[in-house]
């Protein structure tokens, strides 16, 4: 009995790292349940003299009548507080001793201790405070359990799949710091075990397969091309409202024959399907019928795409089918579409495989395309005319006619309309052949297209709605250095990015995923593009087995030219589409091979069966143990493996079961660092190489770094590790995943914006706008630029979408890719002033100053604000109507409240020139603001000039603090942030680069000690 | 030799171990026989409209304001609610008295619990809810112990929580949003149990078995590394063997047969909120008719703005959020806070209607079951007179129709009233002092 309580009690003192309050307590609490079990002579630790005889006696005559347990004044109780300093009292520590020294407290109707009582007690607070600020913290090696978004991406890299399986997964929470891998809020509840169980097993059933079974694949193409189908289906199909089947003779479908190094057999399509329902709408219902051809398992389908600003959304011509940019349509503004963007092109299909990757092939080409002309290109190009310019009529309207040019180059074309006819002229819908090129659009001016044409003999022909309308066509020889062709010529040069999607049809409302990013399609020339993903990652219509509609259970493949903002883009051709899935490269595939081995290698060939069992095992559980195994972790994947076998389980089932067992251990789903005493002690190379890789790549560490920790190289070579790292691809899932946590990007996340006043803040636009904070950060680390940089830049990062919301368009030519623009702008640069933080620091309606201020203080200068204490007066009714500022400078001088608003508004005015959504305001406002400091700013330039001249320190320190606590993956101790301090002043001069900065936090000792 | 643990062995082990555990011997004829005592607490955030009497629209009053002939009658927002006259009533006056003392955003994290969360014992955080004691007795009758349902998946953090339920720890039990995974959770997985699914049972158990003997090795090489963690390991797995354990029981009864095409399981967060809860709802209700859990708790929207659900009365067509209609002091605002009072209520009586159509052998489910609704403030930031609500439990010995108005009971009161009608006689339910003297319950 004594000995397990004197245990339990040596593993508390332990559990709780010397904590001597806590030990005093628990001994207290041992010693009233067992008062003859513990000795009555155990020594107790002297507490410090000068608490006992000064400082307690002096809080609890000034302080804690008002500040205790029952009565917390303002959130602060000061009745717990103990000579001790121990860490989570600091706060109250500093707060007592600020509020000593600035006279407030206590109030001035309370009794007041002298001014040698209050100076021996500040005196007192500040000393120990220097010392407990300085205490080091006991380490005792961290066990960190993975966040989803890391279990993700490591079973994805050690599975070689591309399946998500965490959907299901409870959400990690939020630190108070905003990051979601700090050791202390990741929890871990019987749910969380029950997921990882389920999980495991999920995901290996999915990496290895039977090798005895040949796998079923299904193949089917869609081609397209203006009357390509000589048999074509011969019922007219309605899929729904507003939707626009292509013309059935203009795309073939069929099962063409795959091409496989291995075995494998072809899945069927069925073709014959009965229905009631459905088949003509939604709503009616015919009785039976029967149907029985492929054109009733797939068809090529357009939704929503009446009505194209320009041009038609999609025209099938000869050589296949071509589409416009795919526009967000006005419903797709954050509420769910009902029929999706305009042009909205997919492909319907009843059958797809329930799971496995697969692959979607489009062949495509950009289209060679002319510049439709309006009046907004018209305006923005003119000039004064070439007085004598080069002009080849052609008189012939609607039927087919040559022309001979003289010269190759750039043509505008006119279409003159006939003298009688009223001025202006009335608009044709006009349809004009260029030898094989195809334009059709609704024609207001005479200038209709610009295009690249030929020398010599051009045959056209033109269509209008009106022929008698029409005198001629002209084409205009266009100068190279006017605007309108260099306007076409920037035109010509875009690429459009062609997008596959996939989803299931619904009533109304598109389902469509993205498969993969949208890829340039840059060549003139037929080219495929291979866009591949995890079926079970798309949604899926459940549909029963006995279905009756005919619309039921349809999957769609969508597949689009993608939008930024509205650009003229060349339209992008389609000539087929093909599916396959699953799609095995090789058979087995590679994650089962991974796990099994080469089957060629002799020696495991030969070896017998516990031998390769055992050698299959290792090796996998070395990878997803990120070390080699132990001898007793061997031992016990041998044992699961000849238990299974001895009860019958085939060799292939019983290594599965050493798989699941890996995938559950906590030697995979934590990382774990193994600490022998309380001292710090270095990481060895294994748990750095993982350090390092959970840190830059929120993912596994790859062979490389396993490799070097093998060696033990990793150290020796650590730079070049780490440049290598940051080069990564990967690197980018550390700086979106850091950002959005540091910056707390989450509120921009789920905004509801004003959609009358900020029309531009579309969906779309959102999601590009939140990764900007991300793709900044990751160019300034790449860069090693300054940290000034941070707080003003002359630069943005931004995509289309994104220079296109800044009002800077023009300069962006990277599609979705972000690049570094310089804005010659002042109301732009930095981070203070990307939209995604002002706007998610807003209502959707009004700027919020007192969200702004609290969360540059919190974010930008590591100041954070207290919490609002627990019955936070209400403003008085009349104030109601007054200016939020105004109101705020109210709020702010109630008692009780100018404490912590003091710290907190004056920051926040300085923001106030942007608008909830992020932008510039037009209207007038004042953003003069005079700081807790007392320095005076108008607006954000000055305020930015005011932190980079005198808080650069600050904010380096803010984001050291940020990073470091991102990269160790716990709250930080304070004598660690003391230590941080210093250790940026290495880099002062050199103005703080930032990828320096990343580097110094890896080899802190917060990252590199255990 | 691999030591075989012997499950039961852990079943005692877990949540305090004072669960009855004569009931799994007797798997099979009792618990089929038995007819189920449920629970289901439904939470708003923000509080709900008590409008200041200066703007004259009383009959917009969360709490009744009218009386005809001795008896409440029920003002706008809870008007939904008039065909259950007699199968709810109000609770006025409940408050925890460490709510009082705490930061007023943590009122949702204390709502089942009442714990001090201004002062938490070293080492915790929050204590257990109402709802988990509760699983925890329920749980070897049915298939699952619990249903944690909430507007935003998982815990959300610290004073800003995501999910009302608390386990036996205290700690946060990550919470369900998605009606398709939900349904796939509970009807697909478990339902028609075949051999296939037996052997990977019990494949799965031998696992488990393993990986605990695992970890225990890990945690004596581990020296002096976080024990904390290993033990948060060691427990978790432990209870999901303990639920492996059950569901291998379960597995010889087949799941009810139900009628599921009223459901949209494409029903999101992101939609129609209506349709929505509707869904969220029809899900608990079908939990309940097939006895798949007892104890459900379901967190309609969340405190100080955070998640999506602080859009839904602008998706509405109310003009601002729910958080700033909380903090309203203007008539219009006030309103329109009521307004959505309203809207919470149609969804609660669509709720309640539908535990009325299922059937129990001795009547209505919601007969059997207790259905709480509240928030953790009355008018801003006030953790005095919470708005609470109970409905159903009439075989369980509620009377209803009634709005009682206590003066500064306690929250814990209740509960423990609530834990003693489902025959669960504990002496104490977190700070309570006795079980409430409300004529609502059967002294």
């Amino acid at each position: 009995m004594q000995l397990a309580l004197f245990s339990a009690f040596a593993r508390f003192v332990t559990r709780h790292r010397f904590s001597w309050q806590r030990v005093l307590w628990s001994v207290a609490i041992l010693a009233r349940m067992h008062a003859n079990c513990v000795a009555e002579d155990e020594p107790l630790p002297t507490t410090d003299s000068t608490f006992q005889d000064i400082v307690s006696p002096f809080l609890n005559r000034y302080c804690v009548a008002c500040h205790n347990t029952d009565e917390p004044t303002s959130g602060v109780r000061l009745d717990h507080l103990t000579g001790e300093f121990a860490d989570e009292q600091l706060r109250f520590w500093e707060g007592t001793q600020r509020q000593l020294s600035k006279r407030s407290m206590p109030p001035k109707d309370e009794p007041q201790p002298t001014s040698a009582e209050r100076q021996r007690v500040i005196a007192y607070i500040e000393a120990q405070l220097a010392v407990a600020r300085r205490r080091p913290a006991p380490k005792n090696g961290q066990i960190r359990r993975l966040t989803v978004a890391q279990y993700r991406n490591t079973l994805r890299e050690l599975l070689l799949l591309d399946e998500d399986f965490t959907e299901t997964f409870p959400a990690d929470a939020v630190s108070r710091d905003g990051f979601v891998n700090t050791v202390e809020t990741l929890s871990l509840s019987p749910r969380h075990l029950e997921t990882f169980l389920h999980t495991a097993v999920r995901a290996i059933d999915a990496a290895v397969v039977d090798t005895n079974t040949p796998p079923t694949i299904e193949c089917f193409q869609v081609d397209f091309g203006r009357t390509i189908n000589t048999t074509p289906c011969p019922d007219k199909l309605i899929l729904g409202a507003n939707s626009h089947l292509l013309d059935n003779r203009d795309f073939v479908v069929d099962q063409p024959k795959l091409e496989k190094p291995f075995l494998f057999q072809p899945f069927q399509l069925r073709t014959h399907y009965r229905f009631i329902e459905g088949y003509r709408g939604n709503d009616t219902v015919r009785g039976w019928r029967e149907f029985d051809s492929i054109y009733h398992a797939v068809y090529a389908c357009m939704r929503g795409s009446e009505g194209y600003p320009k041009g038609l959304a999609y025209q099938t011509v000869p050589q296949g089918l071509l589409l416009r940019p795919a526009i967000p349509s006005a419903e797709l503004f954050q509420i769910e579409s009902t029929y999706g963007p305009k042009a909205n092109f997919k492909i319907s299909v009843r059958e797809l495989p329930d799971e496995g990757e697969f692959r979607v092939t489009v062949t495509a080409a950009k289209y060679d395309d002319g510049l439709l002309l309006d009046d907004a290109i018209l305006s923005r190009t003119a000039e004064v005319r070439n007085s004598d310019p080069v002009i080849v009529s052609g008189r012939d309207i609607g039927s087919s006619a040559t022309v001979k040019l003289p010269t190759a180059g750039i043509y505008r074309i006119d279409l003159i309309r006939s003298q009688t006819i009223a001025d202006p002229p009335p608009e044709l819908d006009v349809q004009l052949f260029l030898a094989k090129r195809e334009f059709s659009s609704r024609s207001r001016s005479t200038e209709f297209l610009v295009v690249r044409l030929a020398e010599g003999d051009l045959t056209y022909r033109v269509e209008v709605n009106e022929r008698d309308s029409l005198e001629r066509v002209d084409f205009v020889l266009l100068d190279d250095a006017a605007l309108l062709a260099q306007e076409f010529a920037r035109f010509e040069r875009r690429a459009p990015l062609l997008g596959v999607h996939l989803g299931l049809r619904r009533d109304c409302g598109s389902t469509l995923t993205p498969v993969g990013s949208p890829q340039r399609v840059d060549n003139l020339e037929w080219a495929e593009f291979v866009f591949q993903g995890a079926i079970r990652d798309y949604p899926s219509p459940d549909v029963e087995a006995d279905n009756v509609n005919y619309l039921a259970g349809l999957r769609e493949i969508g597949v689009r030219s993608e939008y930024t903002d509205g650009r003229d883009m060349p339209r992008l051709a389609i000539r087929s589409v093909r599916f396959e899935g699953p799609f095995f490269p090789t058979w087995p595939p590679p994650s089962h091979q991974q796990i099994f081995g080469d089957s060629t290698d002799e020696a495991e060939q030969n070896a017998d069966e516990l031998q390769r069992a055992a050698a299959i095992l290792e090796r996998f559980a070395s990878r997803a143990f990120r070390r080699p195994t132990t001898a007793s972790e061997l031992t016990m994947l041998k044992r699961i493996y000849v238990d299974a076998r001895n009860e019958g389980a085939t060799f292939s089932d019983a290594i599965k079961n050493g798989l699941v067992f890996t995938l559950t251990s906590p030697q995979f789903l934590f990382l774990i660092e193994n600490s022998a005493t309380p001292a710090a002690e270095p990481l060895d190379d294994y748990e750095l190489a993982a350090k390092l890789a959970y840190f830059l790549w929120n993912g596994p560490p790859d062979s490389e770094l396993t490799a070097c920790a093998t060696a033990g190289t990793l150290r020796a070579s650590l730079d070049e590790q780490l440049e290598r790292m940051i080069a990564d691809d990967r690197f980018s899932r550390c700086m979106q995943t850091f950002t959005r946590q540091w910056l707390n990007l989450e509120k921009f996340a789920v905004l509801e914006p004003d959609r009358d006043r900020f029309p531009q803040l579309t969906r779309d636009a959102r999601h590009e706008l939140e990764n900007e904070p991300g793709e900044f950060l990751q160019y300034l680390i790449r860069e090693n630029l300054p940290v000034s940089s941070l707080l003003d830049s002359s630069f943005v990062v931004a995509n289309e979408v994104v220079a296109d919301y800044y009002g800077l368009g023009d300069l962006s030519e990277s599609g979705f890719q972000f690049k570094p623009l310089t804005h010659q702008r002042e109301d732009l640069g930095g981070v203070l002033t990307q939209a995604a933080i002002l706007a998610g620091l807003s209502d959707g309606r009004e700027p919020n100053p007192v969200k702004r201020g609290a969360w540059f203080a919190r974010k930008i200068i590591a100041e954070p604000p207290d919490d609002p204490p627990p019955n936070v007066p209400a403003l008085s009714e009349d104030l109601r109507d007054l200016p939020l500022r105004v109101r705020l400078e109210r709020h702010r001088n109630q008692t009780g409240c100018a404490q912590c608003h003091a710290k907190i508004d004056p920051w926040g005015i300085a923001f106030e020139q942007y608008s909830a959504a992020g932008r510039w305001r037009t209207d007038t406002v004042d953003a003069h603001t005079r700081l807790p400091d007392q320095t005076e700013v108008n607006g954000m330039l000055e305020f930015k000039q005011h932190l980079i001249k005198d808080r650069l320190d600050q904010v380096t320190f803010s984001f050291l603090k940020h990073l470091t606590t991102y990269a160790s993956g716990r709250k930080l101790h304070f004598s660690e942030l003391e230590s941080l301090r210093d250790q940026q002043l290495n880099l002062r001069d050199r103005g703080y680069p930032m990828r320096d900065l990343l580097r110094s936090v890896i080899l802190s000792p917060p990252f590199m000690e255990k | 030799m691999l030591r075989r643990i012997d499950r039961r062995a852990f079943l005692q082990g877990i949540g305090g171990a004072t669960l009855a555990l004569p009931v799994l011997e007797a798997m099979g004829d009792d618990v089929l026989v038995d007819i189920p005592r449920r629970f289901c607490a439904l939470y708003t955030a923000n509080g709900m409209s008590l409008p200041r009497p200066e703007h004259e629209i009383d009959e917009w009053s969360w709490f009744p304001r009218g009386e005809v002939d001795g008896q409440f009658t029920f003002g706008k927002s809870t008007e939904p609610l008039t065909d259950f006259r007699n199968a709810v009533s109000f609770l006025g006056g409940l408050h925890h008295p460490n709510g009082v003392k705490s930061d007023p955003h943590v009122c949702s994290d204390m709502w089942l619990t009442g714990a001090p969360l201004h002062n938490p014992l070293p080492g915790t955080y929050n204590s257990v809810g109402v709802d988990q004691v509760i699983a925890a007795h329920t749980k070897a009758r049915c298939r699952q112990a619990s249903l944690v349902l909430s507007i935003d998946a998982g815990t959300g953090f610290l004073s800003r929580t995501g999910t009302i339920s608390y386990g036996l720890d205290g700690r946060p039990i990550p919470a369900e949003n998605n009606p398709r995974h939900v349904f796939n959770r509970l009807f697909r997985v478990d339902g028609n149990t075949t051999n296939a699914d037996k052997a990977s049972l019990a494949r799965n158990m031998k696992l488990v078995d393993a990986v605990l003997e695992n970890a225990r090795d890990l945690q004596r090489q581990l020296g002096n590394s976080d024990r904390d963690r290993m033990d948060q390991y060691l427990t978790s797995l432990s209870d999901v063997e303990a639920q492996l354990d059950t569901a291998e029981r379960w597995s010889e009864v087949p799941l009810k047969s139900q009628d599921y095409s009223h459901l949209n399981l494409e029903a999101t967060n992101e939609g129609d909120p209506a349709e929505y809860y509707r869904n969220m709802f029809d899900l608990i209700a079908l939990a309940f008719d097939a006895d798949i859990t007892r104890s459900v708790t379901f967190m309609l929207n969340r405190e100080d703005g955070m998640g999506i659900s602080d859009t839904f009365p602008l998706k509405l067509g109310l003009t601002r959020t729910h958080h700033n209609l909380s903090h309203a002091g203007d008539k219009d605002g006030q309103l329109e806070f009521a307004k959505y009072d309203r809207f919470l209520c149609e969804q609660l009586a669509h709720f309640l209607r539908r535990l009325t159509e299922y059937r129990d052998r001795n009547g209505a489910v919601l007969d059997n079951t207790i259905v709480l609704f509240g928030s953790g403030a009355s008018t801003t930031h006030n953790p005095r007179n919470l708005p609470t609500m109970l409905a159903g439990g009439t075989n369980l010995g509620l009377t209803h129709g009634q709005y009682w108005r206590g003066d500064d009971a306690r929250l814990s009161n209740m509960y423990l009233s609530v834990l003693h009608a489902l025959g669960i006689e504990q002496a104490s339910f977190s700070d309570s002092t006795s079980t409430l003297s409300c004529p609502i319950f059967a002294s």
